[in-house]
């Protein structure tokens, strides 16, 4: 019974196991459940496991009982990507018209709304992926529009304006804010990361020390004498420095994300910095890298025992790893390369470690990828990766 | 045991208004001996569920304070080496020293277990704790049973408790935690649902207070990036407090002036936040 409805919610993404199923029949079988509205709460409860899946488990328990649509998922990536064309349209207008090959004129006589219709269906007509190409919309091609174009003379849809270079993505405030909870499927994560612990006596004397209060009792020749030592607590400081920019990271979300969250349950104290690609004289404490910065320098009050985790595909353009101006944001010219910067926070660091989603087979082909693994010891993000990070970060 | 729960229903309590959906939840737990775990706003009457079935299914409440630095055992049992020393030097208690099980003491799991008629217990807070605290206790819920190591026996639930778990959602909490558990989110009431709330509360009270003070509750919750939303334990308190207070009168509400701010807003950046919303109205 209700299999069906079963797997359209594991379909749409909620979380369901095959236990909960049968804890759900077993519901059934009480005699509690005598209406639909019955089954409603009761399926939820027992199926859904989180208030975030509440909305979806609603579009589908609407689907399955009283016949609504499906929202269509895939319509939403659409969306974004006609909706940047637009504004990209607004903008210079002549550049995209000539891209798509159609006229200017054309398309000046569209509403914003028909703009929008227009460019979804010219990206229905693409039905193929299509990256580095030159002719139309795809992730890293040489066409002007689309994701990340090729580097030098490439744009970014929503990317240039100000007459400033092309380079430079200066109105570029894309983000993804992995502190949202990630999928928590890879529970190997939690173990590799959990040997990273640096327990230290703390706070007052109050754990009886049972062997230590016999043997002095003893002693004592049978004179009481209670012994108190100190708790162990994990005292151990970690920063966890994470690339959430650029669209070269956006394939390791996911595992970025589980990576997030397992640290966030796992350290007490636990300090979290974005960047863009390389760090500057600033780390950033938001995710949209722009009201909290946090200055290098001033790392160094946190002490030398701390963890410094990089995770980053550590890819770039040389210069922006090596130049005093080298970054691709304008605001960010403290005159400094990058290169120092990361040999600075190596050196308060000794105990630091960069984790790449990259897999390791592929670092020798990037350049800044070698000059980086020269200043900090580089580990893969993945299991294997991350329990060799964590012995190196433990060894003293 | 099984009849006995599915006879007895759950349907609100004296100073508890429950809604038919968290209702029915908490019937169907019972009835299938699960744990219900709670998520919602702090404030909402997450807590104050457990104090309601407990009144109303006349059973009594044991009530677990999940400290941060909690171990599963502190919660199962205690074995009192310092008692049983002490009593090894000096002899003078009616306990036999020779046997370790005089100085076992149970925690508040324990006692659920082995409580003469069927508990609520009430797990509050279990996410302040540690991930191990509820990868530990996913065995005691399976069997419902633990082991006392020190004089190897077994501990078995006499009856299943009504198991009530909270969480503020600090962390989330494990896979297969949650597998074990049916899950409710509560939602923050609707005005109607909190006037009722209100009523029971507060039997008799003016009606256009009453009135007066949600509208102005509802106004200053949604004063915008607030941090901690005054909720409904909150209201209460507020409503209290303008009650105590001898010179209030409901008008002044409707006038756009809110007495006892701090009851409301706790911290202070939201308290200075909500104090600038309500200058703003009352010169508009």
């Amino acid at each position: 019974m209700f299999i069906d409805f079963f797997y359209t919610l594991k379909d749409v993404g909620v979380p369901v196991s095959p236990t909960s199923f049968l804890t759900l029949h077993k519901a059934l079988r009480t005699g509690l459940i005598n209406t639909l509205s019955d089954f409603y709460t009761s399926s939820r409860a027992i199926l859904v496991k989180s208030e975030r899946y509440f909305d979806l488990f609603d579009q589908v328990f609407a689907h399955h009982f009283q016949g609504a649509e499906l929202p269509d998922y895939t319509g939403v990536e659409f969306d974004e990507i006609a909706r940047a064309l637009l504004e990209y349209w607004l903008k210079e207008p002549e550049a995209l018209a000539d891209a798509m090959g159609i006229d200017e004129s054309e398309l000046n006589k569209l509403s914003p709304e028909e703009l929008i219709e227009y460019f979804k269906e010219r990206l229905r007509e693409q039905t193929e992926a299509h990256h580095g190409g030159d002719r139309w919309i795809g992730t890293g091609g040489t066409s002007p529009v689309g994701h990340s174009g090729y580097h030098p003379g490439g744009m970014r849809v929503g990317g240039v304006s100000r007459n400033k270079s092309a380079v430079k993505v200066a109105m570029d405030r894309r983000y993804k804010d992995y502190s949202l909870s990630g999928p928590l499927t890879q529970a190997m994560m939690g173990e590799a990361l959990k040997r990273l612990r640096n327990m230290v006596p703390v706070g007052p004397q109050d754990q009886i020390n049972i062997d230590a209060t016999l043997y002095q009792t003893m002693k004592n020749g049978g004179e009481i004498e209670i012994v108190f030592d100190r708790s162990l607590k994990d005292r151990l400081k970690v920063i966890l420095a994470i690339d959430n920019g650029g669209y070269s990271m956006d394939p390791y979300v996911m595992v970025v994300q589980t990576l997030f969250d397992y640290s966030r349950a796992q350290f007490k104290d636990l300090k979290t910095y974005f960047f863009h690609n390389t760090i500057y004289s600033t780390l950033w404490e938001d995710p949209a890298r722009f009201k909290k910065p946090q200055y290098i320098e001033e790392l160094v009050r946190f002490g030398r025992e701390t963890r410094f985790i990089v995770v980053g595909d550590a890819s770039m353009a040389p210069y922006e790893l090596m130049a005093a101006d080298g970054s691709i944001h304008l605001e960010e010219r403290s005159g400094r390369p990058s290169i120092e910067c990361l040999k600075f926070l190596a050196k308060t660091f000794p105990h630091a470690v960069w984790l790449n989603p990259i897999t390791s087979g592929m670092w020798g082909y990037t350049q800044t990828i070698n000059v980086i693994r020269e200043i900090f010891p580089m580990f893969e993000l993945s299991i294997d990766g991350l329990e060799k990070a964590v012995a190196h970060l433990m060894t003293k | 045991m099984v009849d006995a729960s599915t006879n007895e229903k759950f349907s609100g309590a004296t100073r508890y208004v429950l809604d038919d959906e968290l209702a029915s939840i908490v019937n169907i737990s019972m009835a299938l001996e699960m744990p219900l775990l709670l998520k919602g706003e702090p404030g909402t009457g997450k807590t104050m569920l457990a104090h309601a079935i407990a009144e109303s299914l006349e059973m009594p409440l044991i009530v677990l304070n999940v400290k941060s630095s909690m171990k599963l055992v502190d919660a199962l049992y205690q074995y009192d080496t310092l008692t049983r020393l002490n009593d090894s030097r000096f002899g003078d208690s009616s306990r036999d020293v020779s046997n370790i099980e005089d100085y076992i003491r149970m925690g508040k799991i324990g006692q659920a277990f082995t409580a003469m008629s069927r508990t609520v217990l009430l797990i509050d807070e279990i996410d302040k704790a540690d991930s191990d605290f509820q990868d530990d206790m996913l065995d005691v819920l399976d069997q419902m049973e633990f082991d006392i190591i020190e004089i190897d026996k077994t501990v078995k639930a006499r009856h299943r408790p009504v198991m009530i778990i909270t969480s503020n959602a600090k962390k989330d909490l494990s896979d297969p935690f949650l597998g074990r558990c049916n899950f409710h989110h509560i939602a923050f009431p609707e005005p109607v649902m909190m006037r009722e709330i209100i009523g029971v509360h507060f039997p008799g009270l003016d009606a256009e207070l009453i009135e007066n003070a949600i509208g102005t509750f509802y106004n200053l919750r949604d004063v915008d990036a607030v941090e901690k939303r005054p909720a409904t334990r909150e209201l209460i308190n507020w409503i209290r407090a303008l009650k105590a207070d001898p010179d209030f009168k409901p008008e002044r509400l409707a006038e756009g002036e809110v007495p006892f701010l701090g009851v409301l807003f706790k911290k202070s950046q939201d308290y200075r936040r909500a104090a600038q919303y309500i200058e703003r109205r009352r010169v508009l």
